[in-house]
C-alpha cells in the first residue's frame, strides 16, 4: 500500500513550495475508511437542513493529513534483508524483504507542521509514529467507518443492495463485538454471513436479490470445485485481463486503486437503473466480456494454456452416472439453484455423451468439462442469490 | 427494456412536444412531417464525435507548458526546478520545448503574454496545430455556474454551488462525462446519441450509435441510446465472437438456450440481454468491417492507438452499417502521476501523440476528416506545485480538440497565471476552471447537429453559462 499510493518516498514540504504527496491521505479516507459523505449508523447518507448530503472532508483535511504520511520508505535491511551483487546488473539487487518489512521511518523527511484534519489536532513536532497513530485512530473511530466498511463488505460477499437495517446490524457489530471491542473483523464477517438477509432462500418476490459473481471469483470457484493440478508446481496462470479472450479481470491487476468496479455503479439502460438499484460487478460486463468469458470457460474447463489443468478427481468415478454429476455440480456451484429448465438442458447434453463406466478417461473428462462449462455460463449460476 | 420501439416512440413524442412548445398547434401527423426542420439536425451527412479520456487526471502543466522566458521561469520555480532552465523537479527543460512551441496561426495575446509549448513528445499534435487542425482549450473543468475564488470559498453553497466531490477520481470522471457523480446513468455523449437516434429511427444498426472501445463508460450511455462495447484486442474479431458456432449440436443449442434465456430475476435477465446483444451485433459488425481497408499505420503496443484504430475502421464501415451519427469513447490510463511524473508522463504523451496523429491521418485517408471531431478529457487537472516527484489532484485543465472541422492553431478560453497565489487557482495551482465542461460540450454538441433548444436536455446546467459556442469547431 505504501508503494501503491505513494507513501513510500513521501517527503515533507520545503521552502521551494514542494508539498507532501496527497495520494494516500485522500484515498485512505475516500476508499478505505470513511468515504465522501457523512453516514448514519445504517449506512444511509446524513442530510443537512437543505436535505443535501454532507461531505466528510475538504481539501484542507487532505493537505493536512498528507503531512502525517511523510518520511516513510522501503526498509531493505530489517529481518535479515540486504543487497546482493549480481552479474547481470551494474547495481546491487535487494532481497525481497523490503516488500514485507514495515516501511522505515526517517524523521528528517517527516513534516513537523501542525496537522488539523476532521476536527482533530496533531500538534507541531509530534513524533512521526505518534502522529500516525493519532491519525489512524481518528479514522478508525470515525462514525462512518463501521457502516462504510460493512456496506461494501456485504456488497462483496452477499448482495449488491443490502437493506439499511442489514448494514446497521453489521455496523453495530463493527462498533462493538459484544465484548466492547470495536473493529473485530471476525465478528463482522460472521454477522454478515449469518444475517437473515444473507441466509434467506431466494424469493420470487425479490427479483433483484444477490449479486453478479465477479469473473475471477467464478473461475477460481470452478477450479477449486473440480480440482486442478500444476504439472510443474508453479501454477502458471498469467494475466487474465484481456476482455475479448480471457476474464476481463485479473488478480492484483486492477486498473487503479478504485478496483475493477465501484460499489456505487448503476448499469445504464437497465431495469436495475430504473429501480434505482446498484450492480457493481456489471461495470465490467459488456458485449465483449460476456463473449470472452464464455470462450475462456469453455477452454479452461477442459484444458489450459499453461501447465494448470482441471482434474475432476471427485467426479471421474461417478462420470457414468449423469444424474449424480448433475446433482454434484448443482449443489457445489449454485447451492441447488439451477431451474428445472436448465437442468433439463444439461441432462440432454450429458446423456448425449453416453458415458459408461468403460468409457475412456478423456471421454469422461470431455463430458465433465462440458457439463461444468454449461453451469458456468448459465445466468442462474452467474448471479449469486 | 430499451428496445427500438420504445425509444422511437418516446423521442417522437419529445420532438412533438418541442414543436408544440414553439407554438405549432397542428395535428401530430403534420408535426411528424415537419420534424426535420424543428430539429435542425441534418442527418444526411455523417458526423462522429470521439472522446479520448485520459484516466487518472492528466498533468496539465507538463502537457501545455509555459514557454516564454518569464512564465517559463515561474513554472520552473513552482515545479521545484529551482533557477535555470534545465529539467529538474517536475519541470521540463526549456530547450526541449523549442520544437513543440505553439505559434498561433493568427496573433493572440494571452494572460501575462503567455506563450506555450506542447510536451516535447507531442510533436505530431504540434504539426496538426500548424495545419490548423488542432486547437487548445485552456482551463476547462466541471462547474455548476461561473465561479470566482471568493465564491469557491463562500460558505453558502446553495447560492454558490460547486460540483460535488471535487478532486475525487471516480466522481470527477463521471461528472466530466455525465454532469453527475458516481452512479450516474446518462452521459452527454449518450444524450447526443439519443438525438441522433430520434432522427434516424429506422436504422437497424442503431445499437452502433454510441460505442466504447474501452471499458464501460457513462459518457456513451443515453436515456435511450445503449452503449455498445467493441473490443480492440483483435484485428479480426472486434466483438469477441462467441465461438458457439464451432460447437456440435446438441451442445450449440444448449449453450444458446442457456445464455440467451429470459429470466424473472432482473440481474440474470440483464446479463442475458448483454449476451444477446453481443451475439446479435458481432456478425453485423464483422461483416461490415470485412469490407474495410484502412492503410494508415497505427502504432503497436499502444492501447489508445488500438482503440482508435477500431474506431477508424468502424467509421470506414459507416456506409455498410448505414450510420449517420456516432459517438465514440476511447481511453488511456495511467495519468495519476503522484509519483515518477518525469518518468511516466512522457511515455503517456508519446502514446497520446502517436495514437491521435494516426487517427487523424486515418480520417484524412478515408476522406472524412471534416466530419470527425476528437477531443480529450480527463478526471481533472493536477497541481502546478510539486510533491517532490509528481503532482496531486486538481480541477481545471487544458484539453485538445482535433479534426478537419476544428478552427485550430489557436487557443480558446482564458490562460491561467503561472502561479500558486492568483485567484484563478484554489491552492497549489489547482486551476479554478474559467470555462465549464458544459460550454465545451455544448460547442461540440452544436457541431454534431444539436439546436440551442436541445442543449439543456443534454447539459442540464448549460443555461447558467453565457457561451455555448466557444468557436473551436
Amino acid at each position: 500500500m505504501g508503494f501503491y499510493l505513494n507513501t513510500k518516498g513521501n517527503l515533507k514540504e520545503d521552502a521551494n513550495g514542494r508539498q507532501p504527496d496527497e495520494n494516500y491521505a485522500r484515498e485512505v479516507m475516500q476508499l478505505f475508511t470513511i468515504g465522501l459523505y457523512e453516514l448514519n449508523a445504517d449506512g444511509t447518507n446524513r442530510l443537512d437542513a437543505n436535505s443535501n448530503p454532507i461531505e466528510t472532508y475538504g481539501q484542507s483535511d487532505i493537505t493536512n493529513l498528507a503531512r502525517v504520511f511523510t518520511g516513510y520508505d522501503w526498509d531493505y535491511f530489517a529481518n535479515g534483508g540486504g543487497f546482493t551483487d549480481v552479474a547481470w546488473h551494474d547495481y546491487d539487487v535487494p532481497s525481497t524483504h523490503f516488500a514485507t518489512n514495515q516501511m522505515w521511518f526517517d524523521p528528517n523527511k517527516h513534516s513537523t507542521l501542525e496537522v488539523n484534519f476532521l476536527g482533530t489536532n496533531i500538534p507541531a513536532n509530534t513524533p512521526g509514529r505518534d502522529a500516525l497513530r493519532i491519525a489512524l485512530d481518528r479514522l478508525f473511530n470515525h462514525p462512518n467507518t463501521g457502516p462504510f466498511f460493512a456496506r461494501q463488505m456485504i456488497q462483496r460477499l452477499v448482495t449488491s443492495n443490502p437493506s439499511p437495517a442489514y448494514v446497521g446490524r453489521v455496523a453495530a457489530v463493527f462498533a462493538n463485538n459484544g465484548s466492547g471491542v470495536r473493529g473485530d473483523l471476525k465478528a463482522v464477517w460472521t454477522a454478515i454471513l449469518m444475517d437473515d438477509e444473507a441466509r434467506a432462500a431466494p424469493s420470487a418476490a425479490n427479483s433483484m436479490s444477490g449479486k453478479l459473481r465477479e469473473p475471477v471469483v467464478r473461475w477460481v470457484q470452478m477450479w477449486r470445485t473440480v480440482g486442478i493440478r500444476s504439472a510443474n508446481g508453479r501454477y502458471e496462470i498469467y494475466d487474465t485481463s484481456p476482455a475479448h479472450e480471457a476474464l476481463g479481470q485479473s488478480p492484483l491487476r486492477s486498473p487503479s486503486v478504485f478496483n475493477f468496479f465501484r460499489p456505487g455503479y448503476v448499469p445504464p439502460n437497465t431495469e436495475i437503473a430504473t429501480a434505482g438499484k446498484l450492480a457493481p460487478e456489471f461495470q465490467i460486463l459488456n458485449e465483449t466480456t460476456t463473449a470472452g468469458y464464455i470462450n475462456y470457460i469453455q477452454y479452461t474447463a477442459r484444458d489450459h494454456y499453461s501447465d494448470v489443468k482441471p482434474t475432476y478427481t471427485q467426479l471421474l468415478p461417478v462420470a457414468h452416472d449423469g444424474e449424480a454429476v448433475l446433482n454434484w455440480l448443482n449443489l457445489r456451484m449454485t447451492a441447488n439453484q439451477l431451474s428445472n429448465d436448465t437442468l433439463n438442458v444439461l441432462r440432454a447434453v450429458i446423456t448425449a455423451f453416453a458415458i459408461t463406466a468403460a468409457s475412456t478417461e478423456n471421454q469422461k473428462l470431455d463430458m465433465l468439462a462440458t457439463a461444468t462449462f454449461l453451469v458456468m455460463i448459465s445466468p442462474e449460476y452467474l448471479v449469486q442469490k | 427494456m430499451s428496445g427500438p420501439d420504445k425509444w422511437t416512440r418516446r423521442l417522437v413524442l419529445q420532438r412533438a412536444m418541442q414543436l408544440s412548445a414553439m407554438g405549432v398547434a397542428t395535428p401530430l401527423a403534420i408535426n411528424l412531417a415537419a420534424m426535420g426542420e424543428a430539429a435542425a439536425f441534418d442527418n444526411t451527412d455523417y458526423k462522429a464525435l470521439v472522446c479520448v479520456f485520459l484516466y487518472g487526471g492528466n498533468d496539465y502543466a507538463n502537457t501545455v507548458v509555459p514557454y516564454d522566458p518569464a512564465n517559463y521561469a515561474l513554472y520552473h520555480q513552482i515545479r521545484a526546478g529551482g533557477p535555470g532552465e534545465e529539467q529538474a523537479g517536475i519541470a521540463l527543460a526549456r530547450a526541449a520545448l523549442a520544437p513543440t512551441a505553439l505559434t498561433p496561426l493568427a496573433p493572440q495575446t494571452l494572460t501575462d503574454n503567455l506563450q506555450y509549448a506542447l510536451h516535447p513528445n507531442l510533436a505530431g499534435l504540434r504539426g496538426l496545430w500548424d495545419q490548423g487542425k488542432l486547437a487548445v482549450q485552456l482551463n476547462v473543468g466541471p462547474l455548476i455556474r461561473p465561479t470566482t475564488l471568493q465564491e469557491y470559498h463562500h460558505t453558502n453553497k446553495v447560492l454558490y454551488p460547486l460540483p460535488p466531490k471535487l478532486f475525487s477520481h471516480n466522481d470527477q470522471q463521471s461528472i466530466w462525462q455525465s454532469n453527475s457523480s458516481e452512479g450516474s446513468t446518462i452521459g452527454w455523449g449518450g444524450r447526443l446519441g439519443d438525438i441522433a437516434l430520434a432522427n434516424d429511427s429506422n436504422n437497424p444498426n442503431s445499437l452502433l450509435t454510441c460505442i466504447s472501445a474501452t471499458g464501460n463508460a457513462v459518457f456513451v450511455a443515453g436515456q435511450d441510446a445503449l452503449q455498445y462495447q467493441i473490443s480492440s484486442g483483435s484485428a479480426t474479431v472486434p466483438g469477441g465472437a462467441i465461438r458457439i458456432g464451432a460447437l456440435d449440436t446438441p451442445l450449440r443449442d444448449a449453450v444458446n438456450a442457456l445464455i440467451t434465456r429470459d429470466s424473472a430475476h432482473v440481474l440474470e435477465n440483464e446479463y442475458s440481454s448483454v449476451t444477446r446483444r453481443s451475439i446479435q451485433m458481432e456478425g453485423v459488425v464483422n461483416s461490415a468491417l470485412g469490407g474495410v481497408n484502412v492503410t494508415t499505420a497505427f502504432p503497436n503496443g499502444n492501447p489508445l492507438a488500438s482503440q482508435l484504430k477500431i474506431v477508424a475502421r468502424l467509421i470506414a464501415a459507416r456506409g455498410a452499417l448505414n450510420m449517420r451519427r456516432q459517438v465514440f469513447f476511447v481511453s488511456l490510463g495511467g495519468f495519476d502521476n503522484h509519483n515518477l511524473l518525469m518518468q511516466d508522463h512522457p511515455n503517456l504523451m508519446t502514446r497520446v501523440n502517436a495514437a491521435m496523429s494516426a487517427f487523424y491521418a486515418a480520417t484524412v485517408e478515408l476522406g472524412i476528416a471534416n466530419q470527425v471531431t476528437t477531443f480529450t478529457a480527463s478526471d481533472f487537472g493536477r497541481t502546478l506545485a510539486s510533491n517532490a516527484d509528481g503532482s496531486d489532484h486538481g480541477w481545471g485543465a487544458h484539453q485538445f480538440v482535433m479534426g478537419g472541422a476544428v478552427n485550430g492553431g489557436r487557443f480558446y478560453g482564458t490562460a491561467p497565471h503561472v502561479s500558486i497565489q492568483t485567484d484563478d487557482q484554489v491552492g497549489q495551482g489547482r486551476l479554478l476552471p474559467s470555462t465549464a465542461v458544459d460550454e465545451f460540450a455544448a460547442t461540440l454538441a452544436r457541431w454534431f447537429g444539436c439546436s440551442t433548444s436541445e442543449l439543456p436536455g443534454i447539459l442540464p446546467n448549460v443555461g447558467n453559462f453565457s457561451n455555448t459556442s466557444l468557436g473551436f469547431v
